[in-house]
């Protein structure tokens, strides 16, 4: 305590000039975040938010077709449970790794909290409530157990576990959209951040193997496929991303028979792939770039062919340096979402602008779109979280030398 | 790591099998420069030949010829008596018989010291894993570093990290060993413990070609020492000869240089 003091006044009050400032500073602070806190508490209306809850989460999804997205929140949460604490029972080889770091516990510390201040701040009934708490129990719970057991599992089981995660997209979309058995729920009735996150997504996934192929067609030695690589990503980022997605409502009308072009839904989230694909080609280009030729070179002489020297040697390094310029490519993708509105989906912002437009919430428009904020706010900091921590888990240079 | 006393290598002598034979090698680099001029050189199984000359002579330039890193317009190469063509089945098939240590060591920074030596024979040679691990953890005991094997190449010295490379590429079990002025990038203090191990190899079956400027590594170790200068091969005789009786006008001004 007495050091952190000391810190404060260290780092805030070094000098007179300083001084002044960090009170002039500490002042105006004190007084947005009193105003906005006097605006939330007292002043503001969210029976709007209450009352559509739903409606935000997963926009006109058959009330009773519902359960299927319980499963799959049940199900994506029980794998984040225990990958995290497999990852914890399992610290890279070179470096000891707590099984409980500070982050974490203060991580479970804020989504048990949030788990049960959540669902009673939005007034669900009880029984939803209590699914919400479930959910909160089912991830620390496995958290707990897989960081507990987790290192005396056999080799061969923990390899499948990070496959885990296709499957479930995969089963995912089937529990969404329907199929194999499951009854089929049409993509124009999902909505809200079910729309969104699916978008996004679908699009993030699909335009990484993308733009790793147009980055390495940008630096192949054949001329055409350099020519069509820059052609591609020079037209891509040439053209604002809206005009992209009406153009994309059309011309896959034009492009494929009638029947087989996808649903709207599917046309907007391939045109997000390939305009994401577009701007990912670039960081990857720059994370190649970045890669020596020695390391090729090094590889090359020890026999590698010219695909393996990639695959081991340079993509590895080069997506390594790119990450982060990669991240801040799929934060904007998840932004971008927020301009199928304009084309008539009802993700985030469509389900806000219908809302607000019911004149049983005029003039609420200030607690929707804070709540839009803060709801984008927490999926980009989750994004950026992780790939922070990838990135260190990737980083050679972070390991302290023993 | 046994030191061998001086000489002691360099009198054995070498069985009598071609492994390099240059002829005529002539290459411009693509924007025209013309870096070897009709180069000639053989050198025969369990010979360590030394190339020096003075910088830009096109030492490496001819050594990475060797294992097609480098192409050439005129002349000839055979390597293990496979000719260097443009077909890539061969390019591929000499590359692995042929070693490179280079001056940048090119370690792999995203990979531990142990899989830097395993990465190539478990997927080119298409060996057992557990197999290769051993075989790697005994080279590295060779090179005196078997301590650091989890450790990242970032995190050793660079005399440390150039005998990682060396066990690297013997971890291939080449039949011939490059080696691009391996100690130039490397701290006085530290180039002692790269010839040692160098030295140590020259005693083995395998041929070594070694660009470097350590005058009294190829007194002792080389079997034949080559003058490179301006593209072309000036002369090529054995140390005692090169370094006391030279034949060339241009070798004894290189000599006076280094000397
Ligand atoms: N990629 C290249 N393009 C054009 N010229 C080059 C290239 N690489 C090397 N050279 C030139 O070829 C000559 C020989 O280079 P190099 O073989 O590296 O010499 P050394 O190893 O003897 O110092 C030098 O003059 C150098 O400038
Ligand atoms: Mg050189």
């Amino acid at each position: 305590m007495n050091s952190l003091l000391r810190r404060l006044r260290h780092e805030l009050f070094a000098t007179p000039g300083d001084a002044v400032l960090s009170v002039a500073l500490l002042a105006l602070l004190t007084l947005a975040m009193g105003g906005l806190l006097r605006w939330a508490l007292v002043q503001a209306n969210w029976a709007v938010i209450q009352a559509n809850s739903t409606l935000f989460a997963v926009g006109r999804y058959p009330a009773e077709q519902q359960w299927r997205l319980w499963l799959l929140t049940s199900l994506l949460v029980g794998a984040a449970g225990l990958s995290w604490g497999l990852l914890r029972a399992h610290p890279r080889a070179d470096r000891q790794g707590l099984l409980w770091p500070r982050n974490d516990r203060v991580a479970v510390g804020l989504l048990a909290g949030l788990a049960v201040w959540l669902p009673w701040a939005l007034g669900l009934t009880g029984g939803i409530q209590a699914r919400w708490w479930g959910l909160a129990a089912l991830l620390i719970g496995l958290r707990w157990l897989a960081g507990r057991q987790g290192a005396s599992w056999p080799p061969r089981l923990l390899k499948l576990v990070p496959l885990v995660w296709p499957l479930l997209y995969l089963t995912g979309m089937v529990l969404i959209g329907g199929g194999l058995g499951v009854a089929k729920v049409s993509p124009s009735e999902w909505g809200g951040l079910l729309l969104t996150l699916l978008s996004a997504s679908f699009a993030i996934l699909l335009c990484f193997p993308l733009g790793v192929l147009l980055a390495l067609g940008r630096r192949s030695e054949l001329p055409l496929l350099r020519w069509a690589s820059v052609i591609y990503i020079e037209f891509i980022r040439g053209a604002p991303l809206i005009t992209l997605l009406f153009l994309g409502q059309n011309i896959f009308g034009f492009l494929l028979p009638n029947g087989l072009a996808p649903e709207r839904v599917w046309r907007a989230a391939w045109v997000l792939t390939f305009f994401a694909a577009a701007y990912l080609a670039e960081a990857v280009r720059s994370g190649l770039a970045a890669v020596p030729t020695g390391q090729v070179e090094a590889a090359r002489s020890l026999g590698l062919s010219q695909a393996r020297a990639l695959q081991h040697v340079v993509l590895p390094q080069a997506l390594r340096v790119a990450l982060p310029a990669m991240v801040g490519q799929f934060i904007s993708l998840l932004q971008d979402t927020t301009l199928l509105s304009l084309i008539g989906l009802l993700e985030l912002l469509g389900v806000a602008r219908t809302v607000m437009a019911n004149p049983e919430f005029l003039g609420k428009n200030a607690e929707v779109y804070l709540t839009l904020a803060v709801l984008f706010w927490c999926c980009c900091a989750a994004l950026g979280l992780g790939s922070r921590a990838l990135e260190r888990r990737l980083d050679p240079r972070t390991v302290p030398s023993r | 790591m046994t030191t061998t006393p001086a000489a002691a290598a360099n009198t054995v002598v070498p069985a009598n099998t071609v492994m390099i034979e240059a002829q005529g090698v002539q290459k411009w680099y693509p924007n025209g420069f013309h870096a070897l001029r009709g180069c000639d050189l053989r050198v025969n199984r369990g010979e360590v030949v030394v190339i020096m000359g003075p910088s830009g002579s096109g030492k490496s330039t001819f050594i990475r010829t060797f294992n097609a890193l480098e192409d050439f317009q005129k002349g000839r190469i055979v390597v293990d008596g496979i000719a260097l063509s443009n077909d890539l089945r061969n390019i591929d098939a000499i590359r692995r018989e042929v070693g490179m240590v280079f001056q940048q060591f090119n370690l792999f920074p995203h990979l531990t010291v142990l899989d830097n030596l395993t990465l190539a024979p478990v997927l080119v040679r298409k060996r057992a894993k557990a197999e290769v691990e051993r075989q790697a953890m005994a080279l590295l005991q060779r090179v005196g570093i078997a301590e650091q094997a989890s450790k990242f190449p970032g995190q050793l010295s660079g005399g440390q990290q150039q005998r990682v490379a060396i066990a690297r590429a013997l971890c291939m079990e080449p039949r011939i060993l490059l080696f691009d002025e391996p100690t130039s990038a490397l701290d006085p203090e530290m180039v002692r413990e790269v010839l040692d191990v160098m030295r140590n190899l020259a005693e083995d079956d395998i041929t070594m070609v070694v660009v470097t400027h350590e005058v009294k590594f190829a007194e002792q170790v080389a079997h034949r020492v080559v003058l490179m200068a301006e593209g072309e091969v000036v002369e090529e005789a054995p140390p005692q000869v090169f370094f006391n009786t030279p034949s060339h006008e241009r070798t004894r001004r290189f000599l006076d240089q280094i000397l």
